[in-house]
């Protein structure tokens, strides 16, 4: 019986808060039924921590203590030295970089003129390495600083684009994506064969329509249009059909170009006045997710498209709004 | 407009200083009280609470979001106070001062005998006292286990987690400061009726 009640006793502190399994909790609950000694026990437990709940006191410190305290602490942070590896490493630099110079200075100021001379005529082969260098290193970064989010109306955005689409396409992703100029001929002439399609139910939907639904509300037009969708499809002299185009003339200017190989581009016009001149519609291709279609391939199939810069040059610029008209393969 | 706990905790991890202030505000009484009962000694109290905050400030980095910010203050705290108190032993200086009537049982004395109601007997007073003193009596890794438990109403989880211990551990210290306890006011568990 000792040794059930050495057993239970072990229990009795879980048992008061509720800790045990189950089982164990039944067990302890049997046991308490049959044997006083631990009974009693579980009662001198619970009055123990009665004790405790009621008569016990926390230490408590005065608010003038507290306001004190508020106040060094504060005091001990602003004094506090950097603990960060990367503060650390910085103040150790600094502490390096001050030994230097005042090494340099005492070495200065001990020598004499011709010394002092001697460094200066040789110093220019140092200055100018030391900037031929400063300018490798901070040309691209020069480069990344212009914009990032440049739409290209800045002439260094522009130049910035160009290089990067030059440089970085080869290879690599583009991060920040190029701007690209697409003319599209649209005169009575070609829209033949280039094929015009127009929303007839003139609903408006914001999203552009997929080219290649052929859903009954679109139908083929070369009337003048001054509302809806027009669908063109560029041709090579071969015929392939390189790009097809879905503009949105109404209030959304949203244009929306497919590329056979590449997948779509959507975009915002610049202006609505591209496309009331029934002749030319002007699409700038912006934020062409380059990760997606890859630059490189994009570049490829616009070499293919034979004629392209001419006809982007013969777009009357005085009847676009759009301030800049460029191809940023020219630049 | 007052920035809930963890706006404060996500602005000091990207190093605005004035989130600390209303952290310190709200848990300074908390980190103090667990200081003292720890230390029993309000010096050290004070240290503890400026290495406590000191700490949070500067690895706040490393406090994972999903664990609760409280828990992982009293773990900064209790391990600060427990190093005050063996440095401090290492020092050997606890001999000198268990001779004497330590600072927090002065202090305890006092607050008992304010916080008692004017009518009610002085026994009560004294009964406070030395609960208290039976408290601050039991060994250092027993007393804080009661002082988390039975007084921060942490579970054994927490504490353990605290203390970085089993749940085990934390139950038999628990089980034999409670035993101790009882023995220790006897006289006054077979008067009191609950």
């Amino acid at each position: 019986m000792r040794s059930k009640c050495d057993k239970i006793e072990c229990l009795l502190s879980d048992y008061i808060d509720g800790t045990l399994s189950e089982r164990q909790t039944a067990d302890v609950a049997l046991h308490l039924r049959s044997c006083r000694s631990c009974k009693q026990e579980i009662v001198n437990l619970k009055k123990t921590n009665h004790l405790l709940e009621n008569f016990y006191v926390e230490p408590e410190a005065s608010d003038a203590y507290y306001a004190r305290f508020t106040t060094q602490l504060q005091q001990r942070i602003e004094q506090s030295s950097p603990t960060a590896l990367h503060q650390r490493f910085h103040a150790a630099l600094t502490r390096l970089g001050w030994c230097l110079l005042t090494q340099v200075h005492r070495r200065i100021d001990r020598s004499r003129l011709i010394g002092f001379l001697s460094i200066r005529r040789h110093a220019f082969s140092y200055y100018v390495f030391a900037l031929t260098m400063t300018m490798l290193v901070a040309a691209p970064l020069l480069l990344h600083q212009i914009s990032p989010h440049d739409n290209g109306e800045h002439l260094l955005g522009r130049l910035y684009t160009a290089a990067k689409t030059r440089i970085f396409s080869a290879n690599s992703p583009v991060l920040v994506q190029p701007t690209a100029t697409l003319a599209i001929k649209q005169d009575n002439t070609v829209a033949q064969s280039m094929g015009i399609r127009r929303n007839v139910n003139s609903e408006r939907t914001t999203e552009t329509p997929a080219v290649d639904s052929g859903s009954d509300v679109w139908e083929f037009t070369n009337e003048p249009i001054t509302d809806g969708y027009i669908f063109t499809r560029l041709r090579k002299n071969d015929s392939e059909a390189v790009p097809s185009v879905a503009l949105d003339i109404d209030s959304e200017l949203l244009a929306y170009a497919e590329f056979p190989a590449q997948g779509a581009f959507r975009t915002g016009l610049t202006s609505r006045d591209v496309l009331t001149e029934n002749r030319y519609a002007l699409l700038l291709l912006k934020g062409i997710e380059a990760g997606q279609h890859g630059l490189q391939e994009y570049e490829r199939k616009w070499n293919e498209f034979t004629g392209f810069s001419e006809k982007l040059l013969d777009v009357p610029l005085e009847t676009l709004s759009v301030p800049e008209v460029y191809d940023s393969k020219e630049l | 407009m007052e920035r809930t706990e963890a706006l404060l905790i996500a602005d000091l991890c990207e190093g605005d200083e004035t989130a600390l202030a209303p952290l310190v505000e709200k848990y300074k009484r908390m980190v103090y009280r667990l200081a003292m009962q720890i230390t029993k000694n309000h010096t050290d109290a004070d240290d503890v609470m400026q290495e406590t905050f000191i700490k949070v400030y500067r690895s706040i980095r490393t406090f994972r979001r999903d664990a609760a910010f409280e828990t992982w203050l009293y773990r900064i705290a209790v391990n600060e106070a427990l190093n005050f108190v063996k440095r401090r032993e290492r020092r050997r200086e606890s001999a000198l001062e268990a001779a004497a009537e330590s600072e927090y049982e002065v202090a305890t004395r006092h607050q008992a005998q304010i916080a008692s109601d004017p009518h009610v007997h002085a026994e009560k007073a004294e009964l406070r006292h030395h609960v208290t003193k039976a408290v601050n009596s039991l060994p250092l890794k027993h007393r804080t286990v009661v002082i988390l438990h039975e007084f921060e109403g942490l579970t054994h989880a927490e504490i353990a987690s605290i203390l970085n211990c089993s749940e085990g551990t934390v139950r038999s210290r628990l089980h034999y400061a409670r035993k101790k306890l009882r023995t220790l006011l006897k006289p006054y568990v077979d008067a009191s009726h609950i």
